[in-house]
């Protein structure tokens, strides 16, 4: 009985195949591997030497010593901001931690890069991280100090920006500690992060808040103020009452913080793993070269599932039909799990078998993983006869109304309405994750190319004029590398449509950490959808 | 002839433990007693039923013959043994216990009386034909002997080194006996003295006696108890490694001789000085079981405090001289709560772990979670070893001692093993004076740096592995990044030694950088990085073992973990590693009693006196850790009240370096 349902991997990793897949998701890693490389020193050298010359820690230094030892850490949004004007990461550290055995959501600004303004990217980058601390509800701990705006940047910021400390006070009113730890300047709109937050630690001789510093209060008042006096942890300790601890030192507020955690007499509403933990029986190195380079061909979904899920085990629901949407159960990390994933195109079949299984694990209480790899729904005569639109609302009808947590792996294609179908980033998943060698966009490049192509064909024939076929192979090359370009995974990451791209030998780690998370709110799946089109 | 059917013993700690146990084979109930202080003691739970002595002092309790003989009869004891000290030579209390009507296991009162006193006794050896050096009863207003130099003053009711005297020459003997004397009457209530030679490179030898009701009297072989401080005995064997086979015969017969002459009974043992020469001074008689009688039953195969309860009951020596044959070497350490290292200075403390090697005898009243106390001796437990020669005896125990673990009190278990280790040990050259002419084995043993290694990093993935039990991060990899910024940091200490180890883990394997990590100088830039890295495959682990690889080198470790320390137990070696706090607790200094020390180093400078005023931001003391400096700074005005450490100190993190009152 023990032994059901055990994957049997068919993946020969002698193939040329598997080889040459290994070395092109290498080679992709690698890119992203340098990039993330630069984020801890971001701010250049010369401001890292600065910062450590007045004693202070990096902003990862103090996230290593706040949590607890041996502990998993997981980084989000790490390469947010590339490919923008904005720097890698955006000096902004955003991530899951275990605090005094308490999973934590911990964020903390990066001094060494324009003295912690935020920036446009900054504050979305910000603004998701809230909306992963209210869904998951997880204990937040702000490291903050921060110099305020980029004041030249205020155009694209200073509107929404105001939602930060909107968000910070939603969070206290659900009942989700905040920690403030301020080891530098809070100063104007920053000065909200403290003042917004449940419990305040300010660092002595270095945390300071005001609302204006020393010359605009010059400007404003004409008060000359030197800034200790103004908004010095001492005095918000002792007089405004702002800071609610006082610590001698960066490592003082760290303990603080530590001890605020204690107790707060939390507990997760999830149950937590409920199944006992299993390796998997496949190397999870092997996922390297599971998925294809090319990600128009396909690969069967089901290798991945054989290196991340407990024991290798895999209750595959309704395996005759539809078989283009793989789903089934099984646990990671003791955490039981539904996953949908993608071995071709969606047919009428495949939407309405993964509505019906959507709502199986709603009933059931059971989170869901959606791996996408997926180009679209099936188009033509045939399919639009056979219901794919009435079919397709289904699926979009129940991944928009079922309530347990969604997580997207993205291990291929993510494409048109497939992504939507597949409870894409609009679909409001509690993370998504990518594989390096991601795709996302409307359609593949060619294909959009090759629509933009035939467009303009039938427009010209539409005028009665000639084609310029040179004309219009130039235009189509410079469309598929556009469509190319900003389809990648780095491209995606940078703007946020994703949480990180992540190592695909560290996928079940990740998921764990993130199931783990999701367990902190409690896990309750819909009673109630839109009306079904039957 | 009687039988004795429940036996109390009068007695505490290891002894008791041990009569006990052959009681119990015997099939003879047993009561024990007990102070306050031992309520817990495994003396306690080794005898049937235990009887409360109220009080604090040893003349309440342990001391308290009246109301022991009392328990004795009330609990319908038919026997009382004594064991060693307390009441074992004490005459009165031998004749109160036979005055009430119960069997006492030792020689009669009398034989205990005239043999206590060494003058006496000495006579007697005389008169019993022992072949002795001359020795020359005195008082201070007396004539000064002619005595051979160096010469010892001795009192005649001394014992544990009261009372003594060595005199290099014949001018300062007159001074020497006054003194001792003088000693010796406020000691013993008896200033009676006298004068022997005195050997410094003498051999301390001493030959097991029993005798019986009926008269006969057999030996059971000598015993060497030449390794001692403090006149004290640390280590004792059988048969001794130095004396010719000539003179162990002759005080084998000397000591038979003077047991027949005062027809003794029961257990005693004669003790003798041996000279370089081969002079031979009998010492004295012990009429009692000794503390290393442990040796004797494993060359003969006896059970001694058998042979005493069967001679207490009346009858006769079961065996003859020739029926006792002696097989084998026998060795027996004495695991002390002393710090050998700081001139035997006595420990007391809690014991958090005790694990001896169990392949030899351990004769103790300790376990884990008994208490040292200095109310008694400091003896945590002896242990034997029994093999064909003297050569496997030493490599046994020494391998033995090594795997064993001792924590909450300082022992001289390393001091032991590096004694057994010793060229001189190993030679036989074990004269009296053996730790005077090799002080450097006081300083114990020192496991080598691989070995050490191997055993520290065994406690860092020992608590790496309960870690990564709990619950939130069950089935996720130790200290996992997907931004790697550097690896897991800790700092560890086994008593003074401290090291920083950094590592990452990934699947069952771990590179581990051992040295102190790069730090940010004066000008922000960090220290050049020198530290060792080593390669360590994790091979298979639990709660109470690790067997790991490092670089290449498999090792089995057990573990005991108690919070943040590790107790190790290599196949070799024993360590306790201690996983320092990453923060410091100062709500203390917050208060304003004054700065702690942030982390464990040393105390390179104090600026600051006692009821100096000191202004706030000034500097008080200096400590040096991790090769940095760090300022010890005033946080407000204040008087200085107190400075806790001195130039040179060391100070662990949290320690209160100076108290301040804040000025009002």
């Amino acid at each position: 009985m023990a032994e059901a349902n055990i994957l049997q991997s068919r993946l020969d990793t002698r193939s040329e195949e598997y080889l040459n897949n290994l070395e092109a998701m290498q080679s992709l890693w690698d890119l992203v591997a340098d990039e993330l490389q630069k984020v801890p020193t971001v701010g250049g050298q010369r401001y890292v030497d600065r910062h450590r010359r007045r004693g202070k820690m990096l902003v990862r230094e103090r996230v290593e010593a706040l949590v607890d030892r041996n502990s998993p850490l997981l980084e989000l949004n790490a390469l947010a901001g590339w490919g923008t004007e904005d720097p890698v990461g955006v000096g902004v550290f955003a991530g899951i931690g275990v605090v005094e055995g308490i999973e934590c959501a911990i964020t903390g600004t990066d001094m060494t890069y324009r003295g912690g303004a935020g920036n446009p990217t900054t504050w979305n980058k910000q603004k998701r991280f809230f909306q992963i601390v209210r869904e998951n509800r997880l204990p937040l701990i702000l490291l903050n100090e921060s110099a305020g705006a980029d004041l030249p940047r205020q155009a694209d910021l200073f509107i929404h920006g105001g939602e930060n400390f909107r968000d910070l006070t939603q969070l206290s009113k659900l009942g989700i500690p905040t920690i403030c730890v301020a080891f530098g300047p809070n100063t104007a709109g920053g000065a909200y992060i403290p003042g917004m937050s449940d419990y305040t630690v300010f660092v002595k001789e270095r945390g300071t808040a005001y609302l204006g510093g020393p010359p605009l209060v010059k400007m404003a008042i004409n008060e000359i103020v030197d800034e200790e006096t103004l908004g010095g942890a001492e005095m918000h300790a002792r007089t405004s009452g702002l800071a609610d601890y006082l610590a001698l030192d960066e490592m003082d507020g760290l303990r603080i913080a530590r001890q605020i955690i204690q107790h707060l007499n939390w507990n997760k509403l999830g149950p937590g793993p409920t199944k006992e933990i299993e390796e998997p029986l496949y190397d999870q190195s092997e996922l390297l070269g599971c998925a294809m380079a090319n990600v128009r061909i396909p690969f069967d979904i089901k290798e991945i599932h054989a290196r991340i899920l407990d024991g290798s085990r895999f209750e595959e629901f309704k395996p005759l039909y539809g078989e283009k949407l793989v789903c089934g159960w099984g646990n990671i990390c003791g955490f039981p799990i539904g996953i949908l994933g993608n071995n071709g195109i969606l047919f009428s079949e495949e939407a309405s078998k993964g509505a019906q299984f959507i709502q199986l694990c709603n009933k059931r209480n059971i989170p869901l993983l959606f791996m996408h790899n997926i180009t679209g729904f099936m188009v033509g005569s045939d399919s639009e006869r056979g219901g794919i639109i009435r079919n397709g609302a289904k699926l979009i009808n129940a991944v928009s109304n079922s309530t347990v947590p969604h997580l997207n792996l993205m291990v291929g294609a993510s494409y048109g309405a497939g992504n939507y179908g597949m409870a894409g980033k609009s679909y409001n998943p509690r993370f998504i994750f990518t594989w390096p060698n991601h795709r996302v966009a409307v359609m593949g490049p060619e294909a959009l190319a090759g629509v933009m192509d035939i467009i303009a064909r039938n427009a010209a024939a539409g005028r009665g004029e000639q084609v310029d076929e040179e004309k219009l192979t130039e235009r189509r090359t410079a469309l598929e590398t556009q469509i190319e370009h900003e389809s990648t995974a780095l491209y995606s990451t940078g703007r946020l449509w994703d949480d990180g791209i992540i190592h695909p030998a560290d996928t079940r780690t990740v998921l764990g950490i993130a199931l783990s998370a999701c367990h902190s709110n409690e896990i309750v799946g819909a009673r109630e959808y839109g009306v079904w089109r039957h | 002839m009687t039988s004795i059917q429940r036996l109390l013993i009068a007695n505490r700690g290891e002894i008791a433990a041990r009569i006990a146990k052959t009681a119990n084979r015997l099939g003879i109930e047993t009561v024990g007693i007990y102070a306050e202080n031992d309520i817990n003691s495994l003396h306690t739970q080794k005898v049937d039923i235990a009887i409360h002595l109220p009080g604090a002092t040893l003349q309440e309790t342990y001391l308290n013959g009246e109301l022991i003989i009392q328990e004795a009869l009330r609990t319908q004891s038919d026997a009382v043994h004594p064991g060693y000290g307390f009441l074992a030579e004490n005459a009165d209390f031998a004749q109160a216990v036979q005055e009430a009507g119960l069997i006492w296991v030792g020689p009669t009162p009398d034989q205990i009386r005239n043999l206590g006193d060494k003058i006496v006794a000495k006579q007697t050896a005389l008169d019993a034909g022992v072949e002795t050096t001359a020795s020359y009863v005195v008082t201070p207003d007396g004539d000064i002997p002619e005595v051979t130099m160096p010469a010892i003053v001795k009192a005649a009711a001394g014992g544990g080194g009261r009372g003594m005297r060595v005199v290099e020459n014949s001018q300062n003997l007159k001074q020497a006996i006054e003194d001792a004397s003088r000693e010796a009457l406020s000691t013993f209530g008896d200033g009676r003295v006298f004068v022997e030679p005195f050997f410094s490179k003498g051999r301390h030898v001493e030959v097991q006696i029993l005798g019986d009701a009926f008269g006969n009297v057999i030996h059971l072989g000598e015993r060497e108890c030449s390794i001692q401080r403090r006149n004290q005995k640390l280590i004792e064997e059988t048969p001794s490694p130095g004396i010719t086979q000539e003179i162990r015969e002759k005080i084998w017969d000397s000591a038979v001789s003077l047991a027949k002459h005062v027809k003794y009974l029961n257990a005693g043992t004669v003790e003798f000085l041996i000279s370089e020469n081969n002079d031979v001074v009998f010492l004295e008689v012990n009429t009692r079981l000794q503390v290393e009688h442990p040796i004797t039953e494993a060359v003969t195969g006896l059970d001694l405090v058998e042979l005493q309860i069967h001679i207490a009951e009346g009858s006769q020596l079961p065996i003859s001289q020739q029926d006792v044959i002696f097989t084998g070497h026998a060795l027996e350490v004495r695991v002390v709560a002393e710090d050998p290292s700081i001139n035997w200075l006595p420990s007391t403390g809690s014991i958090t772990a005790f694990q001896i090697n169990d392949q030899v005898r351990i004769d103790t009243g300790i376990q884990t979670g008994s208490t040292i106390t200095p109310d008694y001796d400091s003896l945590i437990a002896k242990i034997i070893t029994h093999q064909p020669t003297r050569k496997e005896s030493i490599r046994h125990l020494k391998r033995s001692l090594q795997r064993s673990l001792i924590n909450g009190v300082k022992t001289n278990l390393s001091m032991l093993i590096e004694t057994l280790h010793h060229d001189d040990f190993q030679n036989g050259n074990t004269q009296t004076c053996f730790l005077e002419d090799n002080p450097e084995v006081l300083s114990g043993f020192k496991t080598n740096d691989e070995e050490e290694l191997a055993l520290m990093l065994a406690a860092v993935f020992a608590l790496e592995y309960i870690d990564t039990q709990s619950a939130q991060k069950k089935g996720l990899p130790s200290g996992w990044r997907n931004l790697r910024t550097q690896g897991q940091r800790q700092i560890w200490k086994s008593k003074e030694n401290i090291q920083h180890v950094e590592y990452i883990i990934s699947g069952n394997s771990a590179i581990v950088h051992v040295g102190e990590w790069p730090e940010p100088q004066e000008d922000g830039t960090l220290t050049p990085d020198q530290r060792s890295q080593h390669k360590v495959r994790l091979i298979d682990r639990s709660l109470n073992q690790q067997t790991i690889e490092i670089d290449g080198r498999r090792q089995h470790i057990q573990t005991n973990i108690l919070n943040e320390t590790v107790n190790l137990l290599s196949t070799t070696a024993t360590a306790t590693w201690e996983r320092q706090p990453i923060f410091t607790y100062r709500d203390e200094e917050q208060m304003g009693d004054g700065p702690v020390s942030p982390l464990p180093g040393t105390v390179i400078a104090v600026h600051v006196t006692k009821d100096e005023i000191v202004q706030a931001g000034d500097i008080l003391m200096v400590v040096e850790a991790m090769k940095m400096e760090h300022k010890i700074v005033a946080l407000v005005n204040a008087r200085v009240t107190t400075v806790h450490f001195q130039e040179g100190d060391r100070v662990n993190t949290g320690d209160l370096l100076v108290s301040l009152e804040q000025d009002q």
